[in-house]
């Protein structure tokens, strides 16, 4: 008798036994290599029996019967044979099998549209490259969950202010959260819980991470004149986070991996690609594109929230005139005459409004920044 | 067809018998002598888009040579290019296994042998690349390793976990999923080193003593870097 399927149990082969199958009305007769085909015992009986999808591929029919080292679990995979049993059973065995069967359909569907994604992807890869790939990274970014970006931003800041001095309350923090609150007041269906530290240290800048966690160095806050000209900056750090320029920059480094994994919902596969550029969040530089859009949306927060925009422009003007060495945030956001001229541009379209001015004071704020260097006129 | 494992160990070398007709199917580059009776046939397994794209996504050799006994029985000696053990699995028809693309050294003709793709992620971070060969069919399967071969009995829903780069075959009727090692991850991503695979019974999984990658990553140091 010709075996069919394999057998596999406790005491039985790591590679399974090789044994014949039957689907009779009541259940499946089981026989084992030379057995007479008259004496492999009553059938096992259908509702003795569960049943599920197998093997690498899901393709093959796993019946499972009996309990502890009696325990038999066969595999089916001879089509003719899977087509008998699904006929045969009552139909409250075999409904997760559909259900299941609808599943592995459906995994197999999707693999397919992966591949051919893939595929599709390489063959659009030139394509890709002479357009420009911005499409495309927008469209993958769109699809990551703001809780995936927030996990990543939230780990490379934890990490970073481990290594920091990290102002903890005085009127310096008071001051920042007033500007975050008032900014965070204005974006309707905000996704994001903005977190902002004061960190001690002279360098002249402030950073946002993906998923809104925000960075203020005391090196900046000395620089500034007012709250407005703060107030600047973080408008415009905290539109890089609402635009997700970050991600799209990390689509962009990790290339069309990522797209793939992305557009497929490959959880898996993001966290790693996602972790491996965590370590280079710190450093990542946003394109011109990302920082005019900063820029003129920044500019719009401001005005929503009445906060003087002018306050941006004169802290950068006055900046660029100062040494420029050593003004970090400059490196990164360099004031070209273009980008002066855009942002005078940008403000004089907004309509004239009252600004209204913060609570604090902000001598007072700066006051108690101390001071390793004196506030320069 | 019958075949025979001579010097078991690290270098060992395959003596198959053929009848008068019979056929081999042989990693090119495997032969390492034969009788004269035996010829080499070119075949493309899977057709040319198939031994194409397979040499596109895994890198792997372009063809099986079929070595043929056209001229009377004969034998035909086979051994791999690396260092380590090689086993002979007798295929019933039954169990089906999936093989890393350099386990396979050889396969008799009833042998059926498919190149499978994998899941995109699995192919992207298994480091086996994006396809695995699938060999079912009857007859003796011959793979290699590198390193010692070492199998591993799965009985149902038991579970063991085992480097990637150490994987050599595996039975169908085992499930697996790729997962990321506990550390040491970051580096190693693009080598597909640091992943594990986390198999599920019921099966067998061959796996080999060696890491190919690692020993590579070894040797580089001693290689004295041109100026
Ligand atoms: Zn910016």
């Amino acid at each position: 008798m010709n075996s069919n399927a394999l057998c596999f149990g406790e005491d039985l082969p790591a590679t399974g036994m090789p044994c014949h199958v039957e689907v009779s009305a009541v259940g499946l007769m089981v026989r084992f290599g030379d057995v007479a085909p008259d004496s492999g015992g009553p059938p096992v009986p259908f509702d003795a029996l569960a049943v599920f999808a197998g093997g690498l591929n899901h393709d093959q029919l796993v019946v499972r019967w009996g309990n502890g080292s009696d325990a038999r679990t066969v595999y089916l995979k001879d089509p003719a044979l899977i087509r008998a049993f699904r006929a045969a059973a009552p139909p409250d065995l075999t409904r997760d099998l559909e259900a299941t069967a609808a599943k592995v359909r459906q995994a197999r569907m999707r693999q397919r549209t992966v591949w051919a994604v893939a595929a599709g992807a390489a063959g659009a890869l030139a394509l890709v490259l002479w357009l420009g790939s911005d499409l495309v990274v927008a469209f993958a970014v769109d699809r990551i969950p703001p809780a995936w970006e927030q996990k990543l931003g939230e780990a490379a800041y934890r990490d970073f202010l481990l290594q920091q001095s990290v102002v903890r309350e005085g009127p310096a923090v008071t001051a920042v959260h007033d500007i975050v609150q008032r900014l965070s007041e204005k974006i309707p269906d905000n996704p994001y819980t903005f977190e902002v530290a004061v960190v001690k240290s002279d360098v002249v800048n402030a950073f946002a991470l993906p998923g809104g966690y925000v960075v203020v160095f005391t090196g900046l806050m000395k620089k500034a004149e007012s709250g407005e000209e703060v107030a600047g900056v973080l408008s415009h750090e905290l539109n890089h986070v609402l635009q997700r320029h970050g991600l799209e920059r990390i689509v962009k480094q990790l290339g069309l991996a990522a797209v793939v994994t992305i557009v497929l919902g490959d959880q898996q596969g993001l966290i790693g690609l996602m972790k491996q550029v965590g370590v280079e969040l710190l450093t990542l530089k946003f394109g011109r594109e990302q920082e005019t859009e900063a820029d003129v949306t920044g500019l719009r927060l401001l005005h929503r929230a009445k906060i003087d925009p002018a306050g941006m422009i004169r802290f950068f003007d006055r900046l660029s005139e100062q040494d420029k060495e050593r003004v970090e945030i400059l490196s990164t956001h360099p004031m070209s005459e273009s980008r002066a001229a855009r942002l005078k541009e940008e403000v004089a379209a907004l309509p004239k409004q009252m600004p209204e001015p913060f609570e604090f004071d902000w001598k007072t704020v700066q006051g108690a920044l101390g001071g390793s260097e004196s506030v320069r006129p | 067809m019958k075949s025979e494992i001579l010097y078991p160990g690290a270098f060992p070398m395959v003596r198959v018998e053929l009848a008068a007709g019979e056929t081999i199917k042989a990693e090119s580059g495997a032969m390492v002598a034969s009788s004269p009776t035996v010829d080499i046939e070119s075949k493309m397994e899977g057709g040319f888009l198939g031994a194409l794209s397979r040499k596109l996504l895994s890198g792997e050799k372009f063809f099986f040579q079929t070595l043929r006994a056209s001229r009377g029985p004969g034998e035909v000696l086979l051994a791999p290019t690396v260092p380590g053990e090689i086993v002979i699995l007798e295929l019933d028809g039954l169990n089906e296994y999936m093989v890393q693309k350099d386990g396979f050294l050889a396969g008799a003709e009833s042998v059926k042998i498919e190149s499978q793709m994998q899941s995109f992620s699995r192919g992207l971070l298994g480091g086996e690349g994006f396809f695995i060969l699938k060999i079912s069919g009857t007859g003796a399967l011959i793979l290699n390793s590198f390193g010692a071969i070492h199998r591993i009995d799965l009985k149902p829903d038991q579970e063991y976990i085992v480097d990637n780069s150490h994987l050599v075959a595996w039975s169908a009727t085992t499930s697996y999923n790729i997962e990321r090692a506990a550390s040491g991850w970051v580096a190693s991503f693009t080598s597909g080193e640091g992943f594990v695979c986390r198999f599920r019974g019921p099966g067998v999984a061959y796996i080999q003593s060696r890491n190919p990658g690692s020993f590579g990553a070894w040797i580089r140091q001693f290689i004295p870097v041109s100026e």
